[in-house]
């Protein structure tokens, strides 16, 4: 056996030995760890590992679990392209921890903690020395544990100024009676069984869905730049209205139907899909932050089109002229992304403390349809249901991740916050990387495959030893 | 719920209440107390009296994390040489003044008490607790809690009343604790006079008659609880997207799950909030799900409020009325149009 050679006593209060977790693949890098060992190699022993079939079996959620069980360092290690046993496997993973590891970034986490490396059967010195560099790089980072001072908390810049207002009172009623008329039109031909919309709710300036089965009540719908919720949400899992429905969707929230019609969620024929032309909703500030770049136009998926001029078939543009400003929320991710990664955490961590876990961001969600949600998983439990700062972290971290390259930006999750969590910049951010990196943007095809359900053979790997 | 008849008590400036916070800050006793920060008023623990908020309206979610924290250990475990220890969690070491609690919350905080006051952690940590009240000045839109037995200058749960006028506070002990409490401070404080306390009581007065809502009815506890089949309820709940922010802003909600967070060598038995609106939360080992749906959530939560703990409480509503359900739900399910709507079989929004 190889002697240990760190695992001595520290002799000095100063000394840190980290503790680096490496989940790596049956076929390749197991077997070259082996390797090194049988060809007497020595190399730092804070290393753990932990073998897995396939670097394509390596959910983000076990690089997560690691870091929240004190882990200070941890490498992920499989075949070279070309070599996985599986063929594939592989290439899917490489797409999943590209974005995983800049959304790991976005929050704070010091890259110097998360490694990446393809390591075959035969490379015993790769191995060994790939654990000397990530040791290394671990023991430059420090302990993950490390006592945080009170620091001064980085705060955002405010956003530009809103490049126009969300409407005004006389279209927001042409368009109404526009809706209301088609929307009676639909349900007495019998086309849908259900319409729904918006209709005022019990508190002053207050617009919540309303399920319109009677071609009567219709009177009871309206339009105004207070219609927040994305009605998406009612189109699958498990709040889904049954039968044939017709739907008001925003610009974004036909980016949401688009995806889910992609991912094989909705049924395109029992759907009646009217798009309103849309001057953007209100926010304290005025317009509301993902409203600035958008040009508010019916998107191609809509049969119908709600204009202040009148309905019209198919999607239309409606002939307004937006002023459109860029996505305010760009600078405010430079901003942070320019931060020590330490800074960017604390940033994080402040945030998430607030957490209170209520899921509303995931009840509102068009992308959250899942039955059964992976914070219900309880054997074993992958999120820890204590609402603190580790539970939390982990909750918005795989939140986040799950939505990549689905989340249309709707933005409802962070409106609904109680405690305003900007999670529309983690968000952002990881939209943002999935276009770079794999030239995708979620919402725009309905036979658009979702990106990390597909892989290029040469998909960039800059970040992988 | 007694109106305060005696006009003891005394008129201070937003200084000389400074002062008094600050004072208590240095004394080592712990001041939770709304705080405004990135546009979040919420109860946090004072640092200094300058980040104290007493302005109209009320914090985005209740105090009552501060008695019944969002997460606590009940008890932690650690194997040691193969023995098995198990250790109490630390006792609270503060005494703790919550202040600028509105009268529902503190209303909302004896509800906490009438349920979890029996658990030894929950009752170590409230007897060292006393709670400063801030009435109302203004309605919020969202605000009922004159038509569930409340007021907006109700004394309720609450040591210490402070009134808010127009140039100064008024201040009076509700209990010997608030007594204690302000003895120190109040030394060089001016008393009130009738007049004070006859603006007092006008604002009251007035806040209330602003406030939205028709009464809920004592006696609607039996008859709520007979509309259990109601098919109003499918109507009421139709939008409900099944997350928890009505019982987690929530000033009475209780619910709280167990589970045991560690490894086998060392861990904790965590007690964390829990609401009846997930699926999870009555769902049986065997798959069988008592409320199989989010309108039997939902009707769960009104009858809660409205009806089994009225019953079981002496006819003390546990909704206080602060609206922050109505408030922060994301497609606008209001707790009191669903009562009058099913009390009058008919729901008018959501439907």
């Amino acid at each position: 056996m190889t002697e240990p050679s760190v695992n001595k006593a520290p002799t000095d209060a100063q000394v840190f030995e980290s503790q680096i977790i490496a989940i790596v693949c049956n076929w390749c890098t197991y077997a070259g760890a082996d390797s090194a060992g049988t060809t007497r190699r020595t190399y730092p022993s804070n290393v753990r590992t932990l073998r897995v079939p396939c670097s394509g079996r390596v959910n983000p959620l076990f690089i997560m679990k690691a870091f929240e069980q004190g882990a200070d360092g941890v490498l992920v290690s499989g075949c070279h392209p070309g070599d996985c046993h599986y063929v594939q496997g592989n290439f899917f993973a490489r797409r999943r921890f590209a974005v995983f590891r800049a959304l790991l970034d976005f929050l704070g986490v010091d890259q110097g903690r998360l490694h990446f490396s393809w390591i075959s059967a035969s490379e015993g010195i790769k191995w060994a020395k790939t654990v000397e560099d990530v040791t290394a790089a671990v023991h430059q980072v420090g302990p993950i544990r490390g006592k945080p001072g009170k620091r001064k908390l980085p705060v955002l810049p405010e956003p530009a100024k809103a490049p126009r207002k969300s409407g005004s009172a006389a279209d927001h009623e042409a368009i109404t009676k526009h809706w209301r008329k088609l929307a009676h039109e639909l349900l007495t031909r019998g086309a849908v069984t259900t319409v729904l919309g918006y209709a005022p709710g019990p508190l002053p300036n207050q617009m919540v869905p309303a399920f319109i089965e009677k071609a009567d009540d219709t009177a009871r719908l309206a339009w105004n730049d207070l219609c927040f919720s994305g009605l998406v949400t009612y189109l699958a899992g498990p709040q889904k209205v049954p039968g044939k429905v017709a739907v008001l969707i925003k610009t974004c929230d036909a980016r949401s139907l688009v995806t889910l019609l992609a991912e094989k969620q909705v049924a395109r024929e029992d759907l009646t899909v009217v798009g309103v032309s849309c001057d953007g909703v209100k926010s304290e500030s005025g317009l509301a932050l993902k409203c600035y770049a958008c040009d508010g136009e019916a998107a191609a998926v809509c049969d119908y089109t709600v204009t202040p001029a009148g309905v019209q078939e198919g999607a239309v543009k409606s002939g307004a002229s937006r002023a459109t400003a860029a996505d305010p929320r760009d600078e405010q991710i430079a901003f942070l992304e320019k931060l020590p990664s330490a800074e960017r955490w604390a940033f994080w961590q402040d945030q998430f403390a607030d957490c209170l876990r209520c899921h509303a961001c995931r009840g509102v969600c068009p992308m959250c349809y899942c039955g059964s949600c992976i914070t219900e998983q309880h054997r074993p439990q992958w999120i820890p249901t204590s609402i603190n700062e580790k539970g939390n972290t982990a909750w918005n971290t795989v939140r986040a991740y799950h939505l990549t390259g689905r989340c249309s930006g709707c933005d409802e999750c962070t409106r609904v916050c109680p405690p305003r969590i900007r999670l529309d910049l983690i968000n952002r951010r990881l939209a943002r990387e999935v276009e770079e990196r794999f030239d995708y943007r979620a919402g725009e095809a309905v036979d658009g495959a979702p990106p990390l359900a597909v892989f290029k053979a040469d998909d960039p790997q800059e970040f992988i030893y | 719920m007694d109106p305060v008849t005696d006009n003891k008590g005394f008129r201070i400036s937003r200084a000389e209440l400074d002062k008094w916070v600050a004072s208590l800050i240095e004394s080592a006793t712990q001041v939770i107390a709304p705080v405004e920060r990135r546009g979040v008023r919420a109860f946090r623990v004072l640092d200094s009296a300058q980040e104290l908020c007493l302005a109209d309206g009320k914090t985005q979610w209740s105090p009552k994390e501060f008695l019944f924290p969002r997460t606590e250990s009940v008890f932690s475990y650690e194997t040691l040489d193969g023995e098995l220890k198990l250790s109490d969690p630390p006792p609270t070491s503060n005494d703790r003044v919550i202040l600028g609690v509105r009268p529902c919350d503190a209303s909302g905080l004896a509800c906490t008490d009438a349920v979890l006051g029996p658990d030894a952690i929950y009752a170590q940590r409230r007897a060292r607790t006393v709670i400063v009240a801030l009435t109302c000045p203004v309605a919020e839109p969202e605000c009922f809690c004159a038509s569930v037995g409340g007021a907006p200058d109700g004394t309720d749960g609450s040591d210490v009343q402070l009134v808010p006028l127009a140039d100064a506070f008024l201040v009076r002990s509700l209990t010997p604790r608030g007594e204690a409490l302000i003895a120190a401070g109040s030394k060089k404080w001016k008393a009130a006079t009738d007049k004070d306390w006859a603006a007092a009581k006008a604002q009251g007065e007035r806040v209330a008659h602003d406030m939205r809502g028709t009464q809920v009815a004592r006696d609607w506890a039996k008859s709520l609880e007979a509309r259990f089949e109601s098919p109003a309820w499918r109507g009421l709940s139709r939008s409900c997207v099944g997350c928890s922010i009505c019982t987690y802003v929530c000033p009475s909600c209780t619910c709280f799950n167990v589970e045991d967070e560690g490894s086998a060598g060392c861990g904790s038995r965590c007690r964390s909030w829990d609401s009846c609106s997930y699926g999870l939360f009555t769902l049986h080992a065997s798959g069988h799900n008592p409320r199989p749906d989010q309108a039997s959530r939902y009707r769960q939560r009104v009858l809660h409020k409205f009806s089994y703990y009225p019953e079981a409480h002496g006819g003390k509503n546990m909704c206080v009325g602060c609206g922050r359900c109505a408030k922060h739900c994301p497609v606008g399910l209001d707790i009191h149009e669903a009562v009058h709507a099913v009390m009058s079989k008919e729901a008018s929004h959501a439907g």
